[in-house]
C-alpha cells in the first residue's frame, strides 16, 4: 500500500485512455459508442471501490447493490412519481451514500473475511428485497426510465455520441473527485488506518467514524456509476444489485492495480475490451479474463497499472544510483 | 496532573496489577523498574486504555479518564510509545510522522487540505525527526530502515502528537549503547514541562533522567523514591543484582 499521489505515469496513462475513449466515441460507430458507456460505468464504480478496498483496506462484496440502489431510486422517482431526472438523479445518488454509510457504521469494526461477508450478505438482503418487490417490479424490473433533458443547451441525450461524451465527462469528474479525497486529510487518515489501525487509535483518531465515512463517499461515487447504468439501458432489473456484479468489479480493480487509482481505469478498460475481443470468439471469455488474473496476482499482485508503475519506478532509481547521484548515497 | 489510585487488572484467576497507586507531578520524569514480569507493560495498557481495568481509577489533571477509549486519552492528551515497534511499516518515515503530527493536531478529517503539503505539520515532523535523529532518513519506507532507526521512529510517533503525557515503554530496548547515548541527549533536550513515564531496563539510563524511580515486582509497587533512595534500596538491589528467585 503507498499513499496516493498523482505521479506523471498516473497523469500520462489516464490522458492516453480518456484521448483512446474519445477518439473511440468519436470515430467509432453506435456500438463503439455502446463500449465506451459500459467502460465508464465499470470504471466509475472500479474508482469508487478502490478508496475503501485499495487505499482503505476494506474489502466490500456489496458495490453491485449500492450501484443498485441509485439506479432504482433514480427508477422509482422517475417512472412512478415522474420526477424530473436531474433531482431524481441526486435523490437517488443519496440513497446511495446513505445506503453506503449505514452499513459502514454497522461494519466498520469488523475486518478482513468478516467485512467481505458482512457486506456481502447486506448485498444480497438488497438484492432480495428489489428481487421480490412487486412494486418495484420484482425479475421483471422497470422499464423507461429517461435519461437526461439538456435540450435546453442543445445537447440530445438520446444521441449516442452525446451520451458517450456525458459518460466520459463523468469518468474524469468523478476521477478528480476521487484524487482529491484521497489527497485530503481525510484520505491520508484512511491510508493510516489501513496500514496500522491500532497505532492510528493511539495517536488519538478514533478510526470507526473514517471508515463509515469512507464506505459512504465511496457510495456517493458508485451511485454516479448506478445513475449512469440506469440512464445508459434506461432499463433496471435486480441483476444490477446481484453479488456477482460486485465481484466483477473487484476483479477489475485488482486486474488494474488495488490501490493505484488509474489502475481501475486500467482495469475497466481491459476487462470490457477482453469481453467484446474474446468475447466475439467464444463465450468463456471469462477463462481469458481468469488467466490475466492469475498472472497479475502470481506477478506481486500489483495489477497491470500497478506493475508498470513499479518497474518505471525501479527502473529510474537504477538510472539515478547508475549516474552516481550523491545526495542518495549516503542514506 | 496524573494520578493512578487502586488499580487492578486480572487476567482470568491471575491478578497481574495488584493495587497500584501512583502519581505524577507536571514536568516529572518517573522511570517504572522492575523485571520481566513484574506487570510495567500491563501498567502502561491500563494507563493508555488498551486494557480495561479490573476496578480501581486513573484521574488526568483530576478528572476520571478510566471510562475513555484509547483514542479519547491520546486527544486528552496522553501519549505513549510501544515496546515492540507498532509502526506504519509501508510509508515513509515522512509518512509516519506526519499521520502522527495531523491527529496530534485533530487535522485528520478534511475534505480540501492534503496535511502532506500542510506547512505547520511539516515543521512539526522537522523537529520531531531532528529530536530523535531522523532528519537524514525522512523519505526511507519504515520497512526499509535499520532496526535502531525503528525504535527511534517508535519514540518519534509518539513525541509528534505534541503530548502532555509520554508513556514510553522501553525505548532502548534491544538498541546498542550508541543509541542509548542518543536517547539520554533526547530526554534531556524534551522540554521541562512535558511529564515523562519511562519503562526502562538500563540501570545508569534510570538513575541518571528520572526525578523519581517506581520499582514494581509480581504487579506491585515495593518501591517509590528518588534515584539516590533507590540506590541505597535492597529491595532493588536483590531484583537486579543477584536475588534469582525474584526473577523467577
Amino acid at each position: 500500500m503507498v499513499m496516493f499521489q498523482q505521479t506523471r505515469t498516473h497523469t500520462a496513462v489516464c490522458l492516453a485512455i480518456l484521448a483512446a475513449l474519445l477518439l473511440y466515441a468519436v470515430m467509432g460507430g453506435y456500438f463503439a459508442r455502446e463500449i465506451v458507456v459500459e467502460i465508464a460505468i465499470l470504471a466509475i464504480l472500479a474508482i469508487s471501490l478502490d478508496i475503501v478496498a485499495g487505499y482503505g483496506g476494506m474489502v466490500s462484496l456489496f458495490h453491485g447493490a449500492i450501484m443498485g440502489a441509485a439506479a432504482y431510486g433514480y427508477g422509482v422517482l422517475t417512472v412512478k412519481f415522474e420526477m424530473h431526472p436531474l433531482p431524481a438523479a441526486f435523490l437517488g445518488v443519496a440513497l446511495a451514500a446513505i445506503f453506503g454509510t449505514l452499513v459502514g457504521a454497522i461494519v466498520a469494526n469488523t475486518a478482513g473475511i468478516f467485512y467481505i461477508m458482512a457486506t456481502l450478505a447486506f448485498g444480497q438482503m438488497a438484492y432480495t428485497m428489489v428481487f421480490q418487490s412487486r412494486w418495484l417490479g420484482g425479475d421483471d424490473g422497470l422499464a423507461g426510465l429517461p435519461r437526461f433533458d439538456f435540450e435546453a443547451i442543445g445537447i440530445d441525450m438520446n444521441d449516442p455520441l452525446a451520451f458517450a461524451l456525458f459518460a466520459i465527462v463523468l469518468v474524469i469528474l468523478v476521477y478528480l473527485a476521487a484524487a482529491g479525497l484521497l489527497r485530503s486529510a481525510f484520505g491520508r487518515t484512511l491510508c493510516g488506518i489501513h496500514s496500522n489501525e491500532a497505532r492510528m487509535r493511539a495517536l488519538g483518531v478514533s478510526t470507526w467514524i473514517p471508515k463509515m465515512r469512507a464506505l459512504g463517499t465511496s457510495s456517493l461515487l458508485a451511485g454516479i456509476a448506478g445513475i449512469l447504468a440506469a440512464q445508459h439501458t434506461q432499463y433496471i432489473s435486480p441483476e444490477l444489485l446481484h453479488w456477482t456484479v460486485s465481484g466483477e468489479v473487484l476483479i477489475v480493480v485488482i486486474l488494474g492495480g488495488l490501490g493505484t487509482l488509474t489502475g481501475a481505469l486500467v482495469g475497466a478498460v481491459a476487462f470490457v475490451a477482453l469481453k467484446h475481443g474474446v468475447g466475439g470468439y467464444t463465450d468463456h471469455w471469462h477463462i481469458v479474463v481468469g488467466i490475466m488474473l492469475i498472472a497479475v496476482v502470481l506477478a506481486g499482485g500489483r495489477g497491470l497499472f500497478g506493475q508498470c508503475h513499479h518497474l518505471l519506478r525501479q527502473r529510474a532509481n537504477r538510472s539515478a544510483n547508475a549516474t552516481g547521484d550523491g545526495s542518495k548515497s549516503h542514506a | 496532573m496524573l494520578e493512578i489510585r487502586n488499580l487492578r487488572k486480572s487476567f482470568g484467576g491471575i491478578e497481574v496489577t495488584k493495587n497500584v497507586s501512583l502519581s505524577l507531578a507536571p514536568g516529572e520524569r518517573r522511570v517504572v523498574l522492575g523485571p520481566n514480569g513484574a506487570g510495567k507493560t500491563t501498567l502502561f495498557n491500563l494507563l493508555a486504555g488498551e486494557l480495561k481495568p479490573t476496578s480501581g481509577e486513573i484521574l488526568l489533571d483530576g478528572r476520571p479518564i478510566t471510562h475513555l477509549s484509547v483514542s479519547q486519552r491520546a486527544r486528552a492528551g496522553l501519549s505513549r510509545s510501544y515496546q515492540k515497534n507498532n509502526l506504519f511499516e509501508d510509508l515513509t518515515i515522512r509518512q509516519n510522522l506526519q499521520l502522527a503530527a495531523a491527529a496530534g493536531k485533530g487535522r485528520t478529517t478534511s475534505l480540501l487540505r492534503d496535511p502532506l503539503r500542510d506547512r505547520e505539520l511539516a515543521a512539526i515532523v522537522e523537529e520531531v525527526a531532528e529530536q530523535v535523529s531522523l532528519s537524514d532518513m525522512l523519505d526511507i519506507d519504515v520497512r526499509h530502515a535499520s532496526y535502531g532507526n525503528r525504535r527511534q521512529l517508535e519514540v518519534g510517533l509518539a513525541l509528534a502528537t505534541r503530548p502532555r503525557i509520554l508513556l514510553m515503554d522501553e525505548p532502548t530496548s534491544g538498541v546498542g549503547p550508541g543509541m542509548i547515548k542518543g536517547f539520554h541527549h533526547l530526554l534531556a533536550n524534551l522540554p521541562r514541562d512535558l511529564t515523562i513515564v519511562i519503562i526502562e531496563h538500563d540501570l545508569d539510563l534510570a538513575f541518571d533522567v528520572s526525578d523519581r524511580i517506581t520499582v514494581m515486582n509480581y504487579g506491585e509497587v515495593i518501591f517509590e523514591g528518588t534515584p539516590e533512595e533507590t540506590r541505597g534500596n535492597h529491595l532493588v538491589r536483590d531484583i537486579y543484582l543477584g536475588n534469582w528467585q525474584a526473577d523467577a
